[in-house]
């Protein structure tokens, strides 16, 4: 039928490349002087974050009453963008802790990238509780710390659940991450030539020297950092549906928010790095290591999570219909039909029309219409926390303070500031650090392993 | 493009006394059930109610491991994968379980009631939906669809023992990938139809996958003890072994930590918001002898097997593997039983004879319809192009 | 270099299986301070160097179980014993609610300290003296090849019959590894005084920064935003009402749901003698009747009564509580002051309900007494 032979594993690497080239390939874009491309795109992305700044500093001065919240809409971009991109750093989490768990190898050439991008995204998202509450200078009373006043957090509120979620999603990240850059410092320490780099690549690589004693316990804890980082991964988008659906609010409350969440995550974050991933191994060169085989799978996981995310619409709607409760009904046929509908039916057909094109292989193998479809999931992801939120709150119980919930540029500028900090983070993390980790990809080449007996 | 493999098996047959055994259980199960349906037909229901939800996971669970196989492309289960096409013919004995019960559906479902519906606004609602003749009708094509499925996967997979097709694997992989969204849908309907509308009032959007999350683990169960018990009598392949077992473990694990998220999930979000239309579903359960039942259940299906899983070396210990997958078999059955009979039984807990005999009449079930497939192929995919790097598989 | 500083002898290989058997030989010969370098973990090793099982799982499990004890123990204590609130309708200690923070806790506590145990204690990083590093053979393992080092150190160290045992292997080249004369010698010199001053300067740029933040910047716009709020405060004049006082005084005849009309307006000697204080001298009533003192009574007052209080010379001076004549005023008199005032003390009886004012008359009297105390209270 086709060339595929499953008699054989595939190769990870394509290109016959020795451990070697993969040195030079991956440590390439760090030691040539960037092209003007980089310098164009470094030039775009922070002109967005200079907006985001210039709108936050106008927000902090005079306050959240230049973003297009009121009654009864009080929770409108500052939630969608909190979700959004703590969503996107789910991929992130799911490819380096728990394909590595499902021993998918093909995750190699994309881990590294994908965890940083984690990494960032979940910096910007982190952003959003912290400006949404007013008066950020105060935020240090959202940790549980002994004060003055006598007073303790609420623990029983999802809103503090975030706070912990967050920074331990942050921290423990950060750590795997760090955790895997030890190897590649240490390599790119012996090798580079000037001085200030040698001194700085000392220090961050600890002075790692390759010993398979170390490597032993180097594995180990990787394994223990993965089955770590993938229940807390579940968690931390679990709670943030909980903001949601501990609540009474129909719409918000519906027991399947927590996977749904989680589904929606991944959906989106694969999206988020497969978008990202097309262009760096583009200008980068960097075909042979992030291959169309890594592209194809990628592209097959979205097509799986946004069927969950379809089956997550469905069943809402169902169990809408099922309850038998006006209210319920009544929430998911404005979702559909309602002041918001355009956001709903590009939520859908985005989330759930578009991405049924991946069942065609053609289509998961070329560039163009992949990246396109990557970025559709985006904006259907986007539109979906936007549907959540504003249109189920602009309809509440109180038909009198219905309401229709119009963003400001304050609100806009914040958003694209948000991408501007993320993309800028990125642009930066490319040059300074290797975008694919060296050692785990040698580890996967043809002859890096001793023949087993 | 033909391969030949390299591999050496020589077909064992599964031993007369097993069957012997299965038909001890299953006549005392089928005793006492039909005097069960004689003396109290609606507990008696109930129970088969039960026992068909179980069943129908341990099924549907095996062909969704089928499914997952092909389509992520994993290596290590495909000696194994004979074991879970031989327990995934259990479905075969769902219309047996399913007919009696819809000869007594007006003592098990109350919405079956035409005119207590017609007293009952939500239900009236609802009866567009539940109604005997539509449950029915789906319950049929649901059955059709997975025996669809089923004979699909068998199908190409003892054609290859023969022909050694690549192209059978390709096969069986779209198979797979169109597989999984009916897969979905159905054990959905089936898990709303059969579970959830026995309190027709009762909604919880998540069910569907709590249902799935205790059905993939009760069908990893049965594959865990069946494989492992197999390859140790040696009706296997030599060269498999602890490494093979220790995917079996962590699935395990990780199916006993999803479905504990879950179903916390579900409590915790009725628990916090209190509502009454949801929350009552919970105090049924959570109220007179129910609720030491209750507890028992996060011991059971969470606690115990977590601990006894925690270990790294634990995953690959068969010993410990074949009690504790048994363990989550037996958890599910409480699980379901949890499920149901409070609906039978709304202020204390009921546990009898019936019970007895409608456990071991599945027992039975399995065990015989385990006995005729093993016998009908051979226990290893011989054909399969992955064997030869299934057994080469290293940690 | 010269030889006597010389840390080991390596050998490097080209091909991971070629590295095996020799790893294998040397482990059965007994050698202690040998290792393998790679530029990844290769399978085999570690059973071939018969490494231990590693204990970072235990370590993990001992953080996680810290984490989780913690949790539940801050939850625990500040949601039901310090700060108990009533939330939403559930009990104090709502275990399900907590479960979120007990599970972040948890994964944080044993990811992040079995990282750094690996890292600092196991590892004993950083470490960028190691002899091994920045030598010939530290790039060329990290870049292709697979080096094996036996160190000087080992018991068992012969330099020749290591080098002829490496050879049978034939590997793609032997090298010496040496210390440098400066690894061997430095030593970090605390007592700098460029790391003085660099101390120095930190501490007082950290003060600096302190100060400036804790006493200017939280003045500033927004910052002070909890000093500036759109709201009338206490005695400030409001353009919003004709009499422009910012405070509200009830219209005339107006009483306060719960309270009583009070008969006895300008009466003050009926008052005295028809009003009965039904209150019990009890613990409980005294202190209500002592913290509503200091509120209300004391900034004139004083806080024993004895008209001492700092607005002494700035009125006409409050009275002492202590006088013959209010000792001798029955306790409906002043009732009578508290609800209608008297001279300049203006009138309470909006600030305090009934019984807190006849708490406070309970308080006048135990203050009273403790001044003027008789005999039999000393016994």
């Amino acid at each position: 039928m086709n060339q595929i032979d499953y008699s054989v594993e595939p190769d990870v690497v394509q290109g016959s490349l020795s451990q070697r080239d993969i040195n030079e390939a991956i440590s390439k874009p760090l030691e040539t002087k960037p092209t003007k491309l980089y310098y164009l795109a470094l030039g775009i992305s922070s002109t967005l974050l200079l907006i985001g700044a210039i709108s936050l500093a106008l927000t902090l001065y005079y306050g959240v009453g230049l973003w297009g919240i009121n009654q009864p809409v009080g929770w409108a971009f500052d939630i969608v963008n909190f979700v959004f991109w703590v969503g996107i750093g789910h991929a992130g989490t799911l490819i380096s802790a728990i394909l590595f768990l499902f021993r998918q190898r093909w995750r190699t050439g994309i881990a590294r990238f994908a965890e940083a991008m984690t990494i960032f995204a979940v910096m910007t998202a982190g952003l959003f509780p912290l400006i949404h509450t007013g008066r950020p200078w105060l935020d240090g009373y959202l940790f549980p710390v002994p004060n003055q006043h006598h007073l303790w957090i609420n623990f029983t509120s999802p809103l503090i659940w975030d706070v912990f979620a967050v920074s331990t999603y942050l921290t423990v990240s950060f750590v795997f991450w760090y955790i895997g850059l030890i190897p590649d410092l240490a390599t790119l320490r012996e090798r580079t030539n000037s001085k200030v780099k040698k001194i700085i690549y000392s220090i961050l690589s600890l002075g790692w020297r390759h010993s398979n004693r170390h490597w032993h316990h180097y594995e180990m804890i990787y394994l223990i950092l993965a089955g770590f980082a993938t229940p807390l991964v579940l968690s931390v988008h679990t709670i943030v549906s909980f903001d949601f659906a501990v609540s009474i609010l129909p719409g918000w409350h519906t027991t399947i928010f927590p996977p749904y969440f989680v589904a929606g995550a991944v959906f989106s974050g694969f999206a988020m790095v497969q978008n990202v991933l097309i262009v760096i191994r583009k200008i980068f060169n960097l075909q042979n290591i992030i291959t169309l085989d890594t592209l194809e799978k990628m592209n097959k996981v979205m097509l799986a999570t946004g069927l969950m995310v379809g089956y997550a619409y469905g069943m809402e709607f169902f169990i809408a219909w099922y309850s038998g409760n006006p209210l319920e009904s009544f929430v998911f046929l404005n979702r559909a039909f309602g002041n918001y509908a355009w956001a709903y039916w590009i939520m859908v057909s985005c989330n759930v029309i578009f991405t049924q094109l991946f069942w065609f292989k053609k289509i998961r193998r070329s560039i163009v219409p992949m990246f396109i479809i990557g970025v559709l999931v985006n904006i259907g992801m986007w539109f979906e926390r936007f549907v959540i939120v504003v249109t189920t709150l602009s309809r509440d119980f109180l038909p009198t303070s219905w309401d229709y919930f119009v963003p400001t540029i304050y609100d806009i500028g914040i958003l694209l500031g948000s991408f501007g900090l993320f993309f800028t983070l990125v642009i930066l993390f490319i040059r300074t650090l290797p975008v694919v980790s060296i050692t785990e990809v040698k580890s996967v080449l043809k002859t890096s392993q001793p023949v087993h007996h | 493009m033909i391969e030949n493999t390299t591999v050496l098996y020589q077909k064992k047959e599964i031993p007369i006394r097993i069957l012997h055994l299965g038909f001890v259980f299953l006549a005392i199960g089928v005793i006492g059930s039909i005097i069960g349906f004689v003396v109290e037909p609606a507990r008696t229901s109930f129970n088969f109610v039960v026992l068909i939800a179980w069943c129908a996971s341990i099924g549907t669970g095996s062909l969704f491991f089928i499914g997952i196989e092909y389509l992520s492309g994993a290596v290590w289960s495909v000696p194994f994968r004979r074991v879970a096409e031989v327990n995934s013919a259990v479905i075969f004995t769902l219309p047996l379980l399913i007919v009696p019960v819809l000869l007594n559906i007006h003592s098990v479902f109350h919405w079956s009631h035409a005119e207590e519906v017609l007293k009952d606004e939500i239900l009236k609602g609802k009866s567009s939906y539940l109604n005997p003749s539509f449950f029915v009708l789906r319950i049929i094509l649901i059955i059709a669809l997975w025996f669809l499925f089923k004979s699909l996967f068998t199908k190409h997979s003892r054609k290859q023992d023969f022909t050694f097709e690549q192209s059978l694997t390709k096969k069986n992989t779209i198979v797979s990938a169109v597989f999984m969204p009916v897969f979905a849908v159905t054990l959905t309907i089936f898990a709303i139809d059969w579970l959830m509308s026995l309190e027709p009032h009762w909604y919880s959007t998540i069910f569907g996958v709590y249902y799935f999350a205790g059905t993939f683990l009760a069908a990893l169960g049965l594959f865990t003890f069946a494989s492992i018990k197999l390859n140790e009598s040696g009706y296997l392949l030599e060269g498999l072994g602890q490494d093979h077992y220790y995917s079996m473990g962590a699935l395990l694990f990780a199916f006993t930590n999803f479905w504990a998220y879950i179903a916390f999930s579900q409590f915790m979000l009725i628990w916090y918001a209190n509502l009454p239309e949801e929350t009552f579903w919970y105090i049924t359960r959570g109220t007179g002898t129910w609720m030491y039942f209750s507890l028992g259940i996060i011991f059971v299906k969470f606690v115990v097997p977590y601990i006894a899983l925690l270990p790294q070396p634990a995953k690959m210990d068969p010993k410990r593997l074949k009690f504790i997958s048994l363990w989550i078999l037996f958890a599910h059955y409480y699980d379901l039983f949890w499920i149901v009979m409070p609906t039978y039984s709304k202020d204390y807990f009921v546990f009898g004879w019936i019970e007895i005999s409608s456990i071991l009449l599945g027992i039975g079930l399995i065990i015989v319809n385990f006995y005729y497939f093993a016998n009908k192929t051979n226990l290893i995919p011989i054909g399969d192009p992955k064997l030869k790097r299934a057994i080469e598989f290293h940690l | 270099m010269d030889d006597k500083n010389l840390f080991g002898v390596a050998c490097l290989f080209k091909d991971p299986n070629k590295l095996l058997p020799l790893v294998k030989k040397i482990r059965e010969l007994g050698f202690k301070n040998w290792d393998v370098h790679s530029a990844y973990p290769l399978h085999g090793i570690p059973k071939a160097m018969r490494l231990k099982w590693s204990p970072l799982g235990y370590i993990a499990l001992i953080f996680g179980l810290s984490g989780a004890s913690f949790g539940l123990f801050l939850t625990w204590w500040t949601m039901s014993v310090d700060y108990p609130l009533i939330i939403g309708g559930k009990p104090w200690f709502s275990f399900p609610a907590f479960v979120p923070v007990l599970f972040e806790l948890t994964v944080l506590l044993a990811s992040v300290g079995t990282a750094i145990v690996m890292l600092f204690v196991i590892f004993k990083l950083p470490n960028n003296r190691h002899p091994l590093n920045d030598t010939e053979y530290m790039k060329k393992v990290s870049s292709e090849y697979y080096g094996l080092v036996v160190e000087s150190k080992d018991p068992n160290f012969d330099y020749d019959r290591i080098v002829s045992i490496f050879k049978e292997y034939e590997p793609s080249e032997i090298l010496d590894i040496n210390y440098q004369e400066l690894e061997l010698k430095y030593q970090p010199k605390v007592f700098d005084w460029k790391f003085i001053l660099f101390l120095v300067i930190i501490s007082a740029a950290t003060s600096a920064f302190a100060y400036f933040y804790n006493n200017k910047v939280l003045y500033l716009p927004p910052f002070d935003f909890m000093l500036n709020q759109f709201k009338l405060k206490p005695q400030e004049s409001s353009t919003l009402f004709s009499d422009n006082f910012g405070m509200r005084i009830p219209v005339a005849g107006t009483v306060a749901r719960g309270e009583k009309f009070y008969p006895f307006k300008g009466k003050p000697e009926e008052a005295g003698t028809k009003l009965v204080n039904t209150l019990e001298p009890s613990e409980e009533n005294l202190k209500l009747g002592q913290q509503k003192y200091n509120t209300f009574c004391s900034p004139c007052h004083g806080w024993r009564g004895e008209g001492d209080s700092r607005l002494n010379g700035q009125f006409p001076n409050p009275p002492s509580l202590h006088t013959e004549k209010l000792r001798n005023w029955p306790d409906g008199r002043i009732y009578h002051v508290i609800v209608e005032g008297q001279n300049i003390m203006p009138s309470y009886a909006r600030l305090l309900s009934e019984k807190e004012r006849w708490a406070i008359v309970l308080y006048i009297r135990a203050l009273q007494r403790s001044l003027n105390a008789k005999q039999e209270d000393l016994q």
